[in-house]
């Protein structure tokens, strides 16, 4: 612990040097680069969380980005970043590229972005890993599961965008279409969830299409939006059938019969006061089997506030309401019981979080955070807590405090 | 001094009911930006990177400063944000691939400088700073509110430039007090010393009462040929 202490000193110090030498010229063109890191440490009193084995204390929540950007011309835009994590049992250190892509403004109200490109959806899906733009160490997790990052976080395809006045003094609207194709890692939090039933993705994804729309409104600092977001998501791999385990590892392959996701939210900043709320809910539903289907019903929202006491130090706080249903629909459901109880610890997560952030210098941030859960929602669709990494079941409430630094240039 | 000589055409346009920058701020374009002012609206827009061109179809990109009461004075003032808050603005868009870090300099000089040599450049600068080689833009709200003039003093035309026949035209942007008065006038283009003369008489003009502090641009040509 202590020699990575040290390195991560020295990493923030290469940092500062590097914050001063983060533009070059390539054929005339000035090329931008941007880089970031953040670090973790998760303690829970109760049960293990978000892969971690956090009960004993856990450091394993690491990540870190690098990009690279530049203006072709007045309207074409390139660039590129890589992105790579490690959180208890996900991401692996398998780096991926977080978004690659050309992006031509024509007019002020519209524009193509082409490539790989990061998915609107609600205030910071967008921006979700990029800790160092937040007060808050993780974000509240009943809309924005960390270890679900992959399922929303990016397509390749393309984006129309704009922005457009509104007349009468009534703000202006940017908005955003996409449709692209999705491709989740095998290292994220779904495929871990089912290896407790020995299936194994090879891989995960398919179409992701909708868009968002946000209102600048008339009134100083209150912006409103509304995102709708479609999947079609197939996976492959192999599963160990309970049924005939002696078979071995046999193909297996899963789609999704319904999913979609309707965001609204809204923002409001005042001087040194921000507050923001937010509430999504996804629906999905996949073949069970037995001419048979499961359906989830997925609802979170939450409030956030967040104040700069002065100017190196903020505080916030937010509740996070996260509920999960599960219905089978068909023959199957005779054997497998609707869990539409939500009052019940197993269907859903009520988190009350406190948190700090210190500025060292612009580069460098420290946080502190206090979550206390109600609930562990471990169901057929995670949120953070996995029978893998509790073993002997889980409890209901949780407290877990996390300490993380960060840095970026 | 003989004014009578003094021939000041069809007087002065209004070229539209403008609200003035904060007492310290302003706003400076390179000389490609076709626009003479610009709305409270564009300028957020244009600064947020939303916007990339003005409603007549100038190309503009924003420069800022760093850090200074300037800085500070320009961000609360139009764009609801501190500046730590823009920075955040400005990384989530650099690091979610939809933007470029605009240009940040340290010091007015330096931006005037650069929006000087940056064809569709657009910055801010402190109240005093040197604008030369720049234009100067007059920031509207947008809602075109007019002022009603009552009073109208004529400017005396300066004996030596009327004898040398020397004339122009001079822009001012003219700040009215809700009750009428004129209570700043700054230059915004013409000869020094016909500028004198114009905000000598301005100073003395009186309007009607209005619902706010506003600021129009004044142009008043001098013809030197008659």
């Amino acid at each position: 612990m202590h020699r990575r202490i040290v390195g991560w000193v020295l990493l923030c110090l290469w940092a500062g040097q590097m914050s001063r030498a983060q533009e070059f010229k390539v054929w005339n063109r000035t090329v931008q680069v941007h880089g970031f890191a953040s670090q973790g440490f998760v303690y829970t009193d109760k049960n293990n969380w978000l892969t971690m084995n956090t009960s004993q204390g856990s450091g394993a929540m690491t990540d870190m980005g690098l990009n690279m950007s530049a203006q072709l011309t007045d309207r074409f835009r390139v660039g590129a970043q890589v992105y790579d994590r490690n959180l208890g049992q996900l991401g692996q250190w398998h780096p991926s590229l977080d978004w690659a892509a050309g992006d031509y403004r024509f007019t002020n109200w519209f524009g193509i972005r082409a490539g790989k490109v990061k998915t609107s959806l609600g205030l910071y899906n967008d921006s979700q890993d990029l800790d160092f733009l937040h007060v808050f160490a993780l974000l509240p997790p009943s809309v924005y599961p960390t270890d679900l990052r992959d399922t929303t976080i990016a397509h390749a395809g393309g984006d129309l965008y704009g922005n457009v006045p509104l007349r009468h003094q009534l703000g202006d609207l940017s908005y955003t279409a996409y449709a692209g194709h999705r491709s989740d890692s095998i290292y994220s939090g779904y495929p871990y969830l089912l290896t407790q039933w020995k299936v194994y993705f090879h891989n995960l994804g398919g179409l992701q299409y909708g868009g968002d729309l946000r209102w600048s409104t008339p009134v100083k600092g209150l912006l409103m939006g509304a995102s709708r977001m479609n999947e079609e998501t197939t996976g492959q791999g192999q599963f160990v059938d309970s049924f005939n385990p002696s078979a071995g590892l046999v193909p297996y392959q899963v789609s999704t019969t319904t999913s979609w996701t309707n965001q609204f939210y809204g923002e409001y900043v005042v001087q040194r006061l921000r507050i923001d709320a937010e509430y999504r809910r996804k629906a999905f539903g996949q073949p069970y089997g037995g001419n048979s289907s499961v359906n989830d019903d997925v609802r979170g929202w939450y409030v956030a506030g967040s104040y700069r006491i002065v100017r190196k130090v903020q505080v916030g706080t937010y509740y996070s309401h996260y509920t999960l249903t599960n219905v089978i629909v068909g023959p199957m459901r005779a054997v497998s019981p609707d869990q539409i109880d939500t009052s019940l610890p197993q269907n859903h997560i009520y988190d009350k979080v406190i948190s700090a952030r210190i500025d060292l210098n612009r580069f460098w941030n420290v946080k502190i955070e206090g979550h206390f859960m109600d609930g562990y929602a471990a169901g057929p669709y995670p949120n953070g807590f996995y029978p893998q990494v509790n073993p002997n079941g889980f409890t209901p409430n949780t407290n877990a405090l996390i300490l993380k630094t960060g840095f970026h240039f | 001094m003989k004014p009578s000589r003094l021939l000041i055409t069809a007087g002065f346009m209004i070229v539209g009911a403008l609200n003035v920058i904060a007492g310290d701020v302003k706003i400076i374009g390179n000389v490609s930006v076709k626009a003479d002012s610009i709305s409270t609206g564009e300028l957020k827009s244009v600064f947020l990177l939303q916007r990339r061109t003005l409603k007549d179809g100038s190309a503009v990109v924003p420069v800022l400063e760093k850090s200074g009461a300037t800085h500070e004075a320009f961000l609360r003032q139009y764009l609801d944000r501190g500046s730590e808050e823009i920075h955040t603005y400005y990384q989530g868009l650099v690091f979610t691939g939809k933007g470029l870090m605009p240009k940040e300099l340290n010091s007015d000089t330096e931006v005037v400088a650069y929006v000087a040599r940056t064809r569709g450049a657009i910055g801010y600068v402190s109240g005093g700073a040197s604008t030369e080689g720049v234009k100067v833009l007059v920031v509207s709200d947008g809602r075109g509110a007019e002022r009603t003039l009552l009073t109208r003093v004529e400017p005396e035309y300066p004996e030596t430039l009327q004898r040398l026949q020397i004339g122009g035209v001079v822009r001012l942007a003219v700040t009215i007090s809700p009750k009428g008065a004129v209570e700043n006038v700054a230059l915004l283009g013409g000869n020094p010393i016909l500028a004198e003369a114009a905000t000598k008489a301005v100073k003395q003009w009186v309007y009607a009462p209005g619902p706010s502090q506003t600021t129009i641009e004044v142009t008043m040509p001098f013809e030197s040929h008659r």
